[in-house]
């Protein structure tokens, strides 16, 4: 039997009341005078004898009506056994999720996990279904096993877990692994001749580590009748801890783009002083000692001489866990960034533009800025660049060329400063007669309805960057008879004159500013808005040349991405270790272990690192609160479901069961006042 | 106690008492019975019975009774827990205890004893002194006739004032159920028997004291204090007879230790057999030591 509202049940402590009132009721009425108390002592209250059979049963009627009471109450059911269902009622669905993450290499995880999984084979009954899932990353089913044979599926079970002899190197998203196993249960509909399904669990055998993702399960309404069962192997009582790159800051934040790492220990890690070292293409190993208190992490840089050699991996030494301890490192190369000034201005010129674009682009352990200087109305070919930057009106050859070289995908940013370039600009926007008209103010300009949204203008969204009131501009050209489309008014000037246009020309773009960066123009050039300008126009091409090859496992890695995204007749990867065949990859690369890989095309070759993902290395448990708070359904909750469906099932049976208490209770009050009028009636005066 | 008045009751049990006594083969009884004496030299002549030197022409001296018989003053408990009983299972304690003590105050008065009375509770509330008169017994019977009233029973403090109230030395019959503290009791007593009286002590107790056999759970209620105590007898009885025992046991050694002769009645027991057993009672040694030394008590 069981009860709709068990708490109802605490109404039968109710039953003291009525022993404690027939307890008191027995207190004796008949006095008798005695010569003296001084042999006497207090005994326990006496019961009186006479009356005591009249009183017990009035005693058990009342407290069975008080039983009965908090037995209505509590909404007694019976779950009426069905014969035909007797041997399918405890059909039970098991799905065992399999944490097979990095993290589980620690230790003897592994062999605990599996005899885990044993464990949860034992709780299987024939006929019930049972399902293997393996998660990392990804979830991987293993084993599907829709009628439980006993030792034959046991078996078959075993041999696809012997499969998987270790655990790999991938995160862990424990939140994705349950999702999936609760859609396969909801989605799951039993045939015709299926017997139903009594009761669902999910078992999680994992090490719940802290890196785990469960963000997938916030918000995931689960399936009534889903019992998940966290089983947790392995304490990490030593602690561990791990080391990552660093992002690198904004390439014009930094003059040199030092690789920085952050190294972090656990809160209960067992030291402090960890040894960071690097191994060498050549064997060599540097090593350094790093001070990282229990429960903090430590940035550092990587040291000037050990940047200079050609470094292999970098390691941590000195906590327990051994699996993310290596730090497979691909140094980035130096690329070379080509930008053309075509105009006349000398480099040392303070009162031209190319002095202040020269000064701009610093040179960085990471790029090679390039700048070339030509005129105009110069005949030889078009150099080749990543930005074109045009402060002077071009002559037809070369403004064919830059023509040329914007379609194909070239970026161009023109400063207006004559009206000669008018017929430049009227080539390349495409426009018929642009006129190009000095504007002559004796009051300075300012920029109004700045497009931030824009790419180019993006890096000042933030309202700390976004006023550009004390940019003034002394002098600025208007531009007439401009297209009506295909052209973006990135910035205008308080008058409504365009101030910075854009224009998309095939592959390419043009940029164009109606007023210089030079002093006779504008504040441009001195402002804290010049520098982040020109690289944002420049991040195209920065993104491109200065991607990161640093990867974690199980990412999706785009290997076009080291030939300018050209795939150039196949691109072969090389895993790392030693006599690895070289694997064809057309565009993505999917790494499943740590290491230097080498992509190879026709005539280029890079490599690339391969790690393990960080969260790995935070491997202190999660709270058990976390769970509750994301809503799993867990031991009470799920009992109160199967409790639920259960009820829902027999509420015919529990409505009659209910109502016979409480006629039953009636009776008995009924019975009660009877024998208790017939007792409280004096006796009746006999006549003699 | 189907007789109402104390002095026809005092009588019937007397009377009854004497028929039984010529069957019995035992003489030799403590008291005295009044006699002539010829004269000697040195003797008063105030006591001369001239009517018989009259008729004779001899001389005799008229012993007078309150030399020659027994003073003996009855200290009968006039306390509320005397008046426990009267139910089916015996008659009150007070009725037993007035009834010996007037039958007995019959008996001896028939003798020409002396009789005298005190009554007491806490402290004593009546008292007649020990005289052989025509009325005496009727005054006797008139105050033992009366309810006892008194609350709490102190038998020392009754028994110190009754010391310095009973003068000459003689029989002294305690008549009481003796349950009270037993303290003082020894050191009390020691005050009749250094004077050299001769006490008798007479318990009463009621059977249902003894047995304590109630039936259902009552609130026992203290005769003499009015405490209540709610008790199951069933319960409390095994209890309750052991320190009675202990409290008996107790007066028994105080008793014997004052050379005492006590007499446990319960007021089942026929006055007669009663009266029987006191009066066989050989007196105490000291007494017989000082009527000894009287040297007129020779019988």
């Amino acid at each position: 039997m069981s009860f709709l509202t068990p708490l109802y049940l605490l109404g039968a402590l109710g039953l003291a009341i009525p022993i404690i009132l027939h307890l008191l009721h027995d207190r004796p009425k008949n006095k008798q005078a005695f010569s003296s108390l001084m042999f006497l002592d207090k005994t326990k209250p006496p019961v009186d004898r006479k009356r005591r059979p009249t009183h017990l049963l009035l005693l058990l009627l009342r407290c069975l009506a008080l039983l009965l009471l908090a037995f209505v109450f509590a909404r007694p059911f019976v779950t009426v056994d069905d014969p035909a269902d007797a041997t399918r009622r405890d059909r039970q669905w098991i799905v065992v999720l399999l944490d097979r993450s990095a993290s589980m290499q620690r230790g003897d995880l592994w062999q605990q996990a599996k005899a885990g999984v044993q464990t949860a084979i034992g709780q299987l009954g024939t006929g019930d279904r049972f399902s293997l899932i393996a998660f990392d990353d990804s979830t991987e089913p293993l084993a599907e096993i829709a009628s439980w044979l006993g030792q034959a599926s046991g078996a078959e079970v075993n041999a696809r877990l012997e499969r998987l002899a270790k655990p790999g190197f991938g995160g862990s998203n424990l939140g994705q692994a349950l999702v999936f196993a609760g859609e396969a249960i909801q989605e799951d509909e039993p045939g015709p001749d299926e017997p139903p399904l009594a009761r669902r669990s999910i078992i999680v055998i994992s090490d719940l580590q802290k890196g785990s993702r469960l963000g997938d399960v916030q918000g995931y309404e689960w399936p009534t009748g889903i019992h998940v069962t966290l089983k947790q192997i392995g304490e990490d009582d030593q602690g561990n801890a791990g080391i990552e790159q660093v992002a690198s800051r904004a390439p014009w934040a930094a003059a040199e783009a030092v690789p920085s790492f952050r190294i972090s220990n656990s809160a209960n890690g067992i030291g402090d002083e960890l040894e960071f070292s690097a191994h060498t293409v050549t064997g060599e190993t540097l090593s350094q000692k790093v001070h990282v208190p229990p429960g903090r992490s430590r940035v550092i840089e990587l040291p000037g001489d050990w940047a200079a050699q050609p470094l292999e991996h970098l390691a941590i030494r000195g906590d327990a866990a051994e699996f993310d301890n290596q730090f497979h490192y691909a140094q980035n190369r130096k690329q070379a960034v080509r930008i053309v000034y075509i105009g006349d201005d000398k480099p040392n010129d303070p009162e031209g533009s190319l002095f202040y674009l020269a000064s701009a682009f610093q040179q960085s352990s990471a790029i090679d800025f390039q700048i070339e200087a030509m005129s105009g109305n110069s005949t030889g070919p078009l150099p080749e660049g990543d930005l074109f930057v045009i402060g002077d009106a071009v002559g037809d050859a070369l403004a064919n060329a830059l023509g040329r070289a914007i379609e194909g995908g070239a970026t161009a940013l023109m400063i207006v400063q004559s009206p000669g370039q008018a017929a430049n600009l009227t080539q390349w926007l495409g426009a018929d007669g642009v006129g190009i008209r000095d504007i002559e103010s004796s009051d300075y300009a300012l920029l109004q309805s700045l497009k931030l949204d824009d790419p180019v203008l993006s890096v000042f969204r933030d309202a700390r960057f976004s006023d550009f009131t004390n940019l003034h501009f002394w002098k600025h050209r208007e531009l007439q008879n401009l297209p009506d489309g295909g052209i973006d008014v990135l910035a205008r000037f308080d008058s409504g004159a365009p101030a910075w246009l854009s224009a998309r020309r095939g592959e390419g773009r043009l940029l164009v500013m109606t007023s210089g960066w030079t002093p006779a123009d504008s504040q441009l050039a001195l402002s804290t808005k010049f520098i982040p300008l020109l690289y944002s126009i420049l991040q195209p091409v920065l993104e491109r040349k200065t991607q990161s090859r640093q990867f974690v496992v199980g990412s999706r890695i785009d290997v076009t991405r080291f030939n300018n995204g050209q795939a150039g007749g196949g691109i072969t990867v090389t895993p790392p270790g030693d006599g690895a065949a070289a694997v064809s990859a057309d565009t993505v690369f999917t790494p499943t272990v740590p290491g230097l890989y080498t992509a190879k095309g026709a005539g280029w070759s890079e490599t690339f690192a391969v790690n393990l993902t960080p969260a790995e290395s935070s491997t202190e448990p999660i709270g058990m609160e976390q769970f509750q708070k994301l809503g799993l359904p867990m031991s009470a909750s799920a009992t109160a479901l199967v409790t639920a469906v259960s009820a829902k099932k027999t509420e015919a049976h529990r409505r009659e069961y209910w109502q016979w208490a409480l006629a039953a209770m009636l009776l008995f009050v009924t019975l009660e006042t009877v024998l208790a009028a017939k007792g409280s009636r004096p006796a009746e005066p006999v006549m003699t | 106690m189907k007789i109402r008045s104390l002095s026809l009751r005092a009588r019937a049990v007397v009377e009854g008492f004497m028929s039984g006594l010529h069957r019995s083969p035992r003489t030799g009884f403590s008291t005295e019975f009044t006699e002539y004496r010829q004269y000697s030299p040195g003797d008063d002549v105030r006591f001369l019975d001239w009517k018989v030197m009259a008729r004779t022409d001899r001389e005799f001296i008229k012993k007078f009774e309150d030399e020659t018989n027994l003073r003996c003053t009855f200290m009968v408990d006039f306390s509320k827990s005397m008046e426990f009983g009267g139910d089916d299972a015996g008659v009150k304690k007070s009725d037993y205890a007035r009834t010996f003590a007037a039958s007995l105050a019959w008996f001896l008065t028939q003798q020409r004893d002396a009789v005298g009375l005190a009554t007491f509770d806490r402290d004593v509330r009546e008292f007649i002194p020990p005289r052989y008169r025509r009325d005496q017994l009727k005054t006797i019977l008139g105050r033992l006739e009366t309810q006892p009233a008194g609350n709490a029973t102190d038998l020392c403090q009754a028994l110190e004032k009754l010391a310095s109230l009973v003068g000459k030395r003689g029989m002294i019959v305690l008549v009481s159920d003796f349950l009270s503290p037993l303290d003082e009791l020894s050191r009390c007593l020691n005050l009749f028997t250094a004077a050299g009286h001769d006490v008798r002590a007479v318990q009463v107790q009621h059977p249902r004291e003894v047995d304590f056999n109630f039936g259902d759970a009552a609130i026992f209620e203290d005769m003499e204090s009015g405490q209540n105590l709610i008790l199951d007898p069933g319960m409390a009885r095994e209890s309750y007879q052991q320190k009675y025992n202990a409290h008996n046991a107790a007066l028994d050694a105080i008793f014997s230790e004052q050379g005492i002769p006590a007499f446990r009645v319960t007021t089942t027991e026929p006055l007669e057999r009663v009266l029987q057993r006191f009066l066989e009672e050989r007196p105490t040694r000291a007494v017989v030591r000082q009527r000894r030394s009287n040297g007129r008590s020779a019988t």
